[in-house]
């Protein structure tokens, strides 16, 4: 029990960065990203390549898996900076189904790994040195570190002169754009944050996970994230955090459900119907979410506010 | 050469059909449904399911499909009642992000009731007809022509009769049109109840051309996308037309041997073709060409 709530943990940390990410660029700026997953997968994929292949550390993956999901962000907002958000969602959303067909049709040097065999073996960083049990505590500590940097970088982000211009952007590009500021820029930049953040996550998941495949990255995964933030209260970082402890909650649940593999399958599908509905249930009835975006005064006194 | 015009026709059909739908909810509602290809996936089981019950006969799939249509007509109605409406002064962002989760919780409701696996439709073997050195089945005939029929109804239908005017005045100004005495949460009822039709008999068409599974609305959705934006988003000939182009660059990608033409960049291939692993990438790169370069559409967009 405690092993599977260490596991738990690591997860839901692993998932809250990628919805710190997709706070930033939902939740304050409203970019409509429905290619986060993108960023998880190459984060993934690269730091376990560079650890792999290139015989790197691990650090030094997860840094390439930072800068891999930055550049990935950038890679996809360049061709739609100015355009509006419907375009923006099929955009990443296609951006990230592409990149994840690369993986699956590409070998990595050798037959049998990368592209539908996936890579195997991946190493954790430090776990010589321990032993299985302890070493769960290990890795969450790490986890935990990272989701604490992260969740520090957005709100600092937040509050300096470049995120109000994302939040200004988020309510009225057009207001944005009359005063000056170069919104396609701040968006770019915005999708280079978040995209570091997420390929973080991936770099994190890969090495906890030893194994990763295509599969791992299909848009239900992002699709995840998604509910994570609208439950938690888009605008509002620590929202994000307890919408990602709920819905993977929800989600890890069913394994003390007593099934048949007969009903794995239904039980994973009614999983996702339930997820879908409690989306369409959030926006309808709760469209702040569990801790809404609370509201800064600016100009220190009451009267200013009048 | 007289294939590949066969195989695109196909396609463009069940692309068009699709397209069209989603380029209507668009024009009255502002929003791209991203549930909208699902009710392709729900239309192509609900005609299994039909056509199942007679399997000995082949009308059955065509009784299916008219099932198919209408209750897919139904359900978009009910998920605009029960969703949509209530979201009428919402911005686009939280109405996209709402059929997101509408799409999901469909197409998962899908493979609960019916399973993971793919079907085929309960058809016997067609013998193809030679037509100038292609083959095509009876089946590709019915897809093509079926299609057509519908865009011509479709077409009468927008500039022939009071209710087009009221659907085409509705997309052009909500406000204006109920002031004139439109009613039009009526219109908009309709709307959906003749996009998600359409979108329901491209889903069998689909399904009897390839094969029916779960994924498969979800595998169609960029396509789709791309062909309806390529012809201007909110504009139904727009969607055909983004259909047909869709339609062609797909098959003609992937029939092709790029070789000859990359020659000049120094590629020596004797042979090049692009992977069929890589189909869903050719929709990517003309959605990508159009709005770096036209974002508004072949045909103008009637969203400015």
């Amino acid at each position: 029990m405690i092993a599977f709530l260490v596991y738990l943990f690591t997860i839901i940390g692993i998932y809250g960065l990628m919805s710190l990410s997709l706070s930033l660029q939902y939740g304050t700026t409203g970019l409509v990203n429905l290619g986060e997953v993108g960023f998880f997968m190459v984060g993934a994929y690269v730091s376990a390549i560079m650890v792999m292949l290139g015989g790197l550390p691990i650090g030094v993956g997860l840094l390439g898996a930072i800068a891999a999901g930055a550049v990935f962000g950038v890679l996809m907002a360049l061709p739609i900076g100015d355009l509006r958000q419907d375009y923006w969602a099929i955009v990443t959303l296609a951006a990230a189904e592409i990149a994840r067909l690369i993986f699956l049709n590409t070998n990595l040097g050798s037959p049998y790994v990368g592209a539908s065999y996936g890579v195997a073996g991946i190493p954790a960083p430090w776990q010589q040195h321990f032993s299985t049990a302890a070493y769960g505590y290990v890795y969450l500590g790490l986890v935990a570190v990272c989701v604490a940097c992260a969740y520090a970088l957005v709100r600092w982000v937040g509050r300096t002169p470049y995120g109000r211009l994302l939040k200004a952007i988020r309510e009225s590009d057009e207001v944005a754009l009359a005063l000056g500021k170069d919104v396609r820029r701040a968006r770019i930049w915005a999708m280079a944050l978040g995209g570091g953040i997420a390929g973080l996550a991936g770099g994190l998941f890969a090495h906890f996970n030893g194994f990763i495949g295509p599969d791992y990255f299909m848009p239900l995964e992002t699709f995840l994230v998604w509910a994570m933030v609208i439950l938690g209260g888009s605008g509002n970082h620590l929202g994000a955090l307890v919408g990602t402890a709920v819905i993977e909650a929800i989600y890890n649940s069913t394994r003390f459900l007593d099934i048949s593999q007969a009903h794995a399958s239904l039980v994973a599908s009614l999983r996702m119907v339930l997820i879908g509905v409690l989306i369409i249930l959030v926006i309808l009835y709760l469209p702040r979410g569990l801790v809404p975006e609370g509201r800064r005064r600016y100009g220190g006194s009451r009267a200013a506010q009048r | 050469m007289i294939q590949i015009v066969i195989d695109s026709l196909i396609r463009a059909s069940e692309l068009a059909l699709l397209a069209v739908g989603l380029t209507m909810v668009y024009d009255v509602l502002r929003f791209p449904s991203f549930a909208h290809v699902e009710f392709g996936t729900v239309g192509a089981f609900i005609a299994l399911a039909v056509a199942s019950l007679a399997p000995d006969h082949a009308w059955a799939v065509v009784v299916g499909a008219t099932v198919a249509v209408i209750v897919s007509g139904l359900l978009g109605i009910g998920a605009d009642r029960l969703i949509f409406s209530r979201l009428r002064q919402a911005s686009p962002i939280i109405l996209m992000i709402a059929s997101f989760g509408l799409g999901i919780a469909m197409r998962f409701t899908v493979r609960a009731i019916w399973g993971p696996d793919a079907h085929g439709y309960p058809l016997p073997l067609q013998r193809p007809w030679l037509v100038l050195g292609g083959r095509i089945t009876p089946t590709a005939v019915i897809i093509i022509a079926a299609t057509l029929v519908c865009m011509l109804a479709f077409h009468l239908l927008l500039n022939h009769t009071r209710l087009g005017v009221a659907m085409r005045a509705t997309a052009d100004n909500a406000q204006l049109s109920e002031a004139s005495g439109i009613y039009t949460e009526r219109i908009i009822r309709l709307v959906w109840f003749i996009g998600c039709g359409f979108a329901a008999l491209g889903g069998v068409m689909l399904g009897l051309a390839t094969q029916i599974d779960p994924n498969m609305g979800f595998s169609i959705m960029l396509p789709v996308f791309a062909a309806a934006i390529l012809g201007g988003i909110g504009n139904p000939y727009g969607a055909v037309v983004g259909a047909c182009v869709l339609g062609f660059a797909e098959t003609i990608g992937l029939s092709i041997n790029w070789a000859p033409l990359l020659h000049w960049a120094g590629v020596t291939a004797g042979y090049l073709f692009i992977p069929t692993g890589y189909k869903q990438a050719i929709s990517f790169v003309i959605l990508i060409l159009i709005l770096l370069v036209r974002p508004q559409g072949l045909l103008k967009s009637r969203v400015s």
